[in-house]
This record gives C-alpha cells, structure tokens and sequence, in this order.
C-alpha cells in the first residue's frame, strides 16, 4: 500500500532563509504523524508545499499518490487544512461557516454530515452563533468540521491548539482518534509535550533540517535538552513574601465580590481573591471563563459592574488611570509595533511611563545586554521570531519597574525550549519584586507558579499553591486537577 | 510623554513603503493636473447649421460661428432633420436653424453644463450678429438699452485662481481626515492600541500625537501646492497667506475630530473607510464647491449652515482671489471655529480608555 505522504529531499529558500533543506520522510495511511519543532523550524513552510499552496525549490512530494507541484488539483479535492490562526469567518454564524466551506468543496453540509457528525454535533447547538462569538475551544471544533466537511483523505493541522485550554485540547485529540479509525492520515504540529505523546510518529524539524524521526517518546529522550528542560530552580523561592511582609504587609491586589455583567450574563460572577507582593499568581480557567474579563477590569480597561478592588493601593473603579502608572501589561495579541525597532520599542514605553531619555538609553543597554541581544537593536520587531518578541514584550512591559506586572497567555504558541527562558525572566522579576499576575493554559507552567486560582464558569472554584491543590483535590499533577474543576462546568464554556 | 508618541508616529509613517511617496506625489498631482480638468468651462461644441435662408446675413452668421474658438462647425444640413438625425447619433451637440430671419437653437441637454453653455454662447453670436445687421440698415436708429457685465475679481473667469482654493479643501480633507482615521482603527485591528490603554497615556496626549503628524503633513503640502500655483500658473493668493494656513488649520481641526469620532465607534478598516466616505461625499456635494449653494432646495440650503466646508470655501475663496481680510471672514472663521470645538469635544468624550 502507497504511503499517504511522502517528502523526497525537499529543500526551501526565502531570499537568503534556509526555511527547509533537504527534508525526506513518509508518512503511511491512517497514520497520526506529529510535526515537531521549535518556532521558525519550517513546520509551516512544510505544511504550505503539502498543501500545494507553495513551490518546493527542489525535491518532490506526494500527498495521496499525486504529485504536489503537477497534481495541485487533485491534492486540494483530497486534503483538509487548518492552518494556524483561525481561518474560519468571525462574523458569520456557525452554519454559514461550514456551509461556506462546504459549498468551496463542491459538496453540501448534508452530503458530508456523516464525516462530521461526531465532532459538529457537540456545537450544533450554536448553529446561529457567530465564530467570532465562539470560546477558544468550539472555534477549533468548528475548523475542524470545516476542514472535514468534505471527506477529506488527509488533514493537515498546523498548530491546531494554540491558545486552548487544556480540557478543549484533550477533547480534540480524542476526536482525531475517532478519524484515525476511519482511516484519514493526519499530520499535526503542537508545542504542547501531552499532544506529541499522542502521535503515534513524529519529526523533529529545527532550523529547516529533519534532525530525527520516530515514536514519540524516543524522539523526546533522544532531544531532551530542547523538549524537556529540567525544571526551573527559583532562586530564593518559598521566602517571597516572607522577608518583605513586616515591612510592606500590605497585598498589591485585593478583590472583593468582583462582578462583571454584559447584560443577563455573568462573564465574572463574584470573584473574591488577593495576591501579595513579590508573588507569582496563576490565574487559571478554561476558555470562556471569564479569565481576560477579570484581567481587564484589573488592568484599568473596563469597569466592573459591582464589587471592589484594589491593584497597588488604588480602587479599580475610581483610580485607574492610576494604576495604569504602576502596573505592566502584556496581552494576547502581540503588543510591541512591529514596523518599530527593538531599540525604538523600548524608548516609546518608557517615554510613555515618564522616563527620561538618558535613564532609557542606559537601561536600554542594559536590558539588550542581559537578554544577549545587543545584536539585533536596531531590527524591525516584525523580523524577529516569536519566542523573541513574547521575551522582548514581557522585557518592555516591566522597564519602568512596575509594581505588578499582568501577562495575558504570554508563552502561547512558543515552543518548550523558548517558554523556559521565559519563565527565567518571570523569575528575575518576581526577584526583583515585581509580582507577577499570569494566565496561562501550560499545566507545566502552571507547576511555577506560587499560588493559582482556577476559574470556572466565572467563580473562581480553587485557590491555594499546587501542593495544596493537588492534595486537595487527590490529583497527581496540575493537569489532573484543572481537567477535575474544569470539567464541572456547567455553561457552555463559552 | 508626546514627544515620544509623536516621534513614533513619525517613525511609522516613514517605515511605511507607501505614505511618503504618496505624501510627494500628492500635492504634485493635485496641483498639474486637477486645475485643467476641473474646469467648467464648456469648450469644443459641435454645431450643425441648418440654413434655409441663405442670405448674407445668414452666411455671415455662419462664418462667425465657424470662427469661434468654442465651437467645432459640423458643416450645413439640408434639414432640421437631418440636423437631428447627427444629433442622435453623437456627433453634434447644437442645432443651429436660420428660417425667414428667424433663428431657432436647439441644444442637446443631456450634459447640462454642456448643453446650456453652448446654447447661451450661441446666442450670445446670434444676438451680436443681428445687432450688425441692424446697424447696417439704419445707422441712425441710435442704441437700444445694452447691458453690461462686469466680472469682479476674477476679470478672464480664470477657472484655475477659482478651484485653486477648492483643493487645498480637499487636500486637508484627505490629509487630516483620512490618515489619523485608519491610523487609529488599524492599531485596534493589530491590538496595540490595548497596550495603549494600559499605559497612562492620557487621552489628549494620544490624541494630539495621533493628529499632529498630519496636520503638519498638510500644511507641508499646502505650501508645496502654492508654490506650484505660483511656477506652474503664475497664480498666488491675493489675501494674506496668514489667513490661508488659519483657514487650512481649522478645517483640519473639524476633518481630524470627524474621523477620531468615527475610529472610535468602528472596529474595522471597512467599516471605518466607508462611514468616512459617506459624510465626505455629502459635506462635498453640499458646500458649493461644485454647485452654488444658493441655488440648491430651500431645506438643502439649511444644512450648509453647519457645513464647515461651505465656510472653508467661501472664506477661502474670498482671502485667495479676492485678497479679503479678518473683517470679510471673520464669520466663517467663527462658524469654523465652533464647528470645530464641538466636534473635537466629542471626539476627545467618545474615546474610552476604561468602559
């Protein structure tokens, strides 16, 4: 029987970009075959060429038995593909979605409903909803479907799970076993280390080359170092608060019966929490539970209907443009300007925050020295890779010595590697004092983390350090114990 | 804190491939080429002569319309008919019919402007040439009532010194309007904008950072724009120039708060783009910039009263060709000047860095 794909030395150029070089693997029919690597390793480059969407420069592929650069028609009747950021239609409903791509396909949503039944009747329901409306989690089952409605014999699925909680993420991994056994071969990217797990093969691709190929857990022992780096040591952890407390006992959040309404719906339903200074907390939930809306109201940029709260000593319902002094953000989306230098960056936020021009030249020095990027000062921020720029925004979002800093999913997408130095800049800071205020959907990352709270449908349902939760709740992991909560949730996860 | 906003507004457009060359490019094509094209004078009318008399008067009367610069002579026609008959196919646009002494003129009106012109010139001809007549017999018969029309200010109705001032209007439409407008909606698309409300940045300071650049970009091409007037059609601006940048800025002020208004109740390029375009075809159309105001519907007319374009063409159009002062502005530059204020009011209240 033909291998479903195969890549015979498979070499691309982007101007002087190594982006693929001589790359060769197979991958047989009804196989579930992960795509590893870290960012800029050429995972989408080598999606783009299956997909017939890009020319190899050199070496052939074939999907299905045809011939990438020959055969493009053929290949686009047969495969499925989700490319990373969401290519659904936000402001058309859920059905108008799929009956879109079905139309593309030639086919109608009747004819392909088989195909797609299990995994769009757990969204049915929403059918009159538009995707932008969708939580993280239904948008990808409704990819998914979109991707499936035309009976495809190959899906591909470039990092489809970025930006999903960990519940949503299992969900859709049982759902790609359900199409495994009806025999469609599919290729999947993932940082997430549980998801490669549940390839029964995967590549390793770094820098364009195809360092190894094989069942997963060899792969990962074979690349330890990149995959699995030993856990981060906190210097001085344990005694955070302690020290500081006699002389600043104060807490630097405090939240009272916090409630944010949009109109009969409780998007945050009467949160109460606090967090001390110099402390790393972990604001966790799944998507939809109200995580960024209660971020939002903290930060400044929305009003809470009913309740208090205070960030550094000041009411988030009077003084935000006084918080707004004192605190760092870094959200979601990316929030550095890309058309802007990295230098150029850096002296905009702290001219923003007050700071004078000589103190941010010095600083400037600084920071770019002890990130080992004095190099790159004067790049367009749109040139750099991802993990960079997520270190660089968390980097700019602290330079004016914030008392709290707010990450909103800070390390999504980034691979293993990338998010640990990360969480080695979270360290330094909260060394420094900053607190910390994290959300994340990293069960690992979660494990950093002084104190977490999880939410669920709006309420926080646990709060304590990952000891006492995991002991709490008689879990082994953190993982174990977001999926216990999580799971209890009542509305509609979104 | 400004300075640095402003520097990075600067920076960006710099970056950008597009915005500079346009920013050169700009004043150069509105300058050499509109002022030809937006003329209304009618020129090059095809006239068809339709000549039952043949008589020398008539004849005559011919050979004036054959020499006269507006007008292309089709040739005679045997026929009204016949006359018609070019008419309907397009090439001809006026009928020119001599019977028993009498003249009869027949104008195709399809294009108004067109039509009504050439008959009007037409006649102007006819009139002069009966008037000859006229005297040829009876030298003695002393003059009729003859009127007389004197263009002020404008002596030769130099259509150019007349639009000149239009476009700078629409410069600083496009300018101050356009520009801040999708600046700001594509920082909401991108996301930094969230970044921004975080800091504390205060409204006012965004705001100004976000207009200032292009208010100083408008200015830049207005003075380009009046020194090509100036070496491409010897034309410069009779009143004090003062009052041209006075008048350039106010109006920016109402075309900046307009867009800010409308960035900040769109969440996309598309819809932001299309709401603009919406007011600014209507505030065109209703400022008298094409068409006098005076002449549109009673309920029409009204709306102008709060139309700062109409007050920007009006005053501008009387410091550029007719050399006004304060004194003969000062109305419209109050009306510019409360417009103004209310619409930034607005503009500065509907930004929210907390909702």
């Amino acid at each position: 029987m033909a291998n479903a794909i195969e890549v015979q030395g498979v070499s691309k150029m982007y101007g002087r970009v190594q982006a693929l070089e001589d790359v060769s693997f197979s991958v047989g029919k009804g196989e579930v075959f992960g795509l590893i690597g870290p960012d800029g390793a050429g995972k989408t480059t080598l999606y783009r060429i299956l997909c017939t969407l890009l020319l190899p420069d050199a070496g052939t592929a074939t999907v299905d038995g045809f011939d990438t650069v020959r055969q493009m028609r053929e290949i686009r009747r047969r495969v499925g593909y989700m490319p990373g950021r969401f290519s659904l239609y936000q402001d058309l409903t859920v059905e108008e979605n799929l009956q879109f791509f079905a139309t593309l396909f030639g086919t109608t949503v009747e004819a392909g409903y088989d195909s797609i039944r299990a995994i769009y009747s757990q969204i049915e329901r929403f059918r009159d909803r538009k995707a932008g409306a969708l939580s993280g989690g239904m948008k990808q089952k409704l990819a998914l479907s979109c991707a499936l409605v035309h009976s495809p014999s190959v899906l591909f699925l470039d990092e489809p799970t970025t930006g999903v909680d960990p519940v949503s993420r299992k969900e859709f991994w049982d759902m790609l076993g359900t199409l495994k056994e009806r025999g469609i071969t599919i290729l999947a990217s993932t940082p997430y280390l549980d998801e490669v797990r549940r390839c029964e093969r995967v590549a390793f691709l770094d820098r364009g080359r195809l360092r190894g190929i094989g069942a997963p857990e060899v792969i990962l022992e074979q690349f330890r170092d990149i995959f699995n780096p030993p856990g981060i040591e906190r210097r001085g952890a344990g005694c955070v608060a302690a020290p500081q407390q006699s002389t600043r006992p104060e807490n630097v959040i405090e939240v009272e019966h916090l409630v944010k309404a949009f109109g009969s719906f409780h998007a945050v339903d009467d949160i109460s929490f606090s967090v001390k200074r110099g402390e790393i907390f972990g604001f966790l939930g799944a998507n939809g539970a109200g995580k960024t809306t209660a971020m939002h109201m903290l930060t400044g940029l929305n009003q809470p209907t009913s309740g208090t709260g205070t960030v550094v000593g000041y009411d988030i319902r009077t003084q935000h443009e006084q918080i707004k002094k004192h605190i760092g953000y870094m959200s979601q989306k990316f929030s550095l300007y890309e058309d802007l230098t990295v230098a150029e960056n850096i002296r905009l936020f702290g001219g923003i925050y007050g700071m004078k021009d000589d103190e941010i030249a010095r600083k400037t020095d600084e920071l770019l020295e002890r990130l080992k990027f004095d190099d790159h000062k004067n790049d367009l921020v749109s040139s750099l890779p991802l993990g960079w720029k997520q270190k660089l925004a968390f980097s700019v979002s602290i330079f004016h010595e914030p008392g709290v800093v707010f990450l909103d999913e800070p390390t999504g997408g980034v691979d293993p590697a990338t998010r640990r130095q990360f969480w080695e800049l979270i360290y330094d800071a909260a060394a420094r004092g900053i607190t910390v205020f994290v959300t994340t959907h990293y069960m690992d990352e979660a494990e950093y983390c002084d104190r977490i709270s999880i939410m669920v449908d709006g309420k926080i349902s646990a709060i304590g350090t990952p000891d006492e939760l995991k002991r709490r709740f008689h879990q082994p992991d953190m993982d174990h114990v977001f999926t216990y909560l999580a799971r209890q949730a009542t509305r509609s996860a979104d | 804190m400004i300075k640095y906003l402003i520097q990075k507004e600067f920076l960006q457009i710099r970056r950008n491939a597009f915005l500079p060359r346009l920013i050169i490019l700009f004043p150069i094509v509105i300058m050499c080429v509109m002022p030809w094209v937006m003329s209304m004078e009618v020129k090059n009318i095809r006239v068809s002569v339709v000549d039952h008399d043949r008589t020398t008067q008539s004849q005559r009367l011919v050979h004036q319309v054959e020499a006269s610069r507006y007008f292309i002579f089709c040739g005679q026609e045997p026929s009204y008919q016949a006359a018609l008959a070019q008419v309907e196919h397009g090439t001809s646009d006026v009928i020119l019919e001599i019977k028993d002494g009498q003249y009869l003129i027949a104008a195709n009106a399809v294009n108004g402007t067109k039509g009504g012109m050439g008959s009007a010139y037409l006649s102007q001809i006819v009139a002069s040439a009966m008037e000859k007549q006229v005297d040829g017999k009876t030298a003695l018969a002393g003059n009729g009532p003859q009127g007389a029309v004197l263009f002020l200010y404008n002596k030769h109705q130099n259509y150019k010194l007349y639009m000149i001032p239009a476009l700078f209007a629409i410069i600083m439409m496009l300018m101050t309007g356009f520009l801040p407008t999708l600046n700001i909606v594509g920082e909401k698309e991108a996301g930094t904008i969230e970044q921004i409300n975080v800091t504390p940045v205060s409204k006012w300071a965004f705001i100004l950072a976000k207009l200032i650049p292009y208010w100083i970009i408008a200015l830049f091409v207005i003075t380009i724009s009046l020194l090509l007037a100036w070496s491409v059609y010897g034309i410069t601006c009779a009143g004090s120039l003062l009052w041209v940048y006075v008048l350039a800025l106010l109006l920016a002020l109402f075309f900046s708060s307009l867009g800010l208004i409308i960035s900040n109740y769109s969440d996309t390029m598309q819809q932001a783009i299309f709401v603009m375009w919406f007011f600014v075809v209507c505030i065109l159309l209703l400022s008298g910039l094409f068409t006098p105001t005076r002449s549109m519907p009673h309920w029409a007319y009204l709306t102008t009263y709060v139309n700062p374009m109409h007050y920007f063409i009006d005053a501008i159009r009387t410091v550029f060709v007719r050399g006004g002062g304060f004194a003969a502005i000062v109305h419209q530059l109050i009306a510019l000047l409360a417009i103004g204020i209310l619409m930034s009011g607005w503009a500065v209240q509907s930004y929210k860095k907390n909702s």
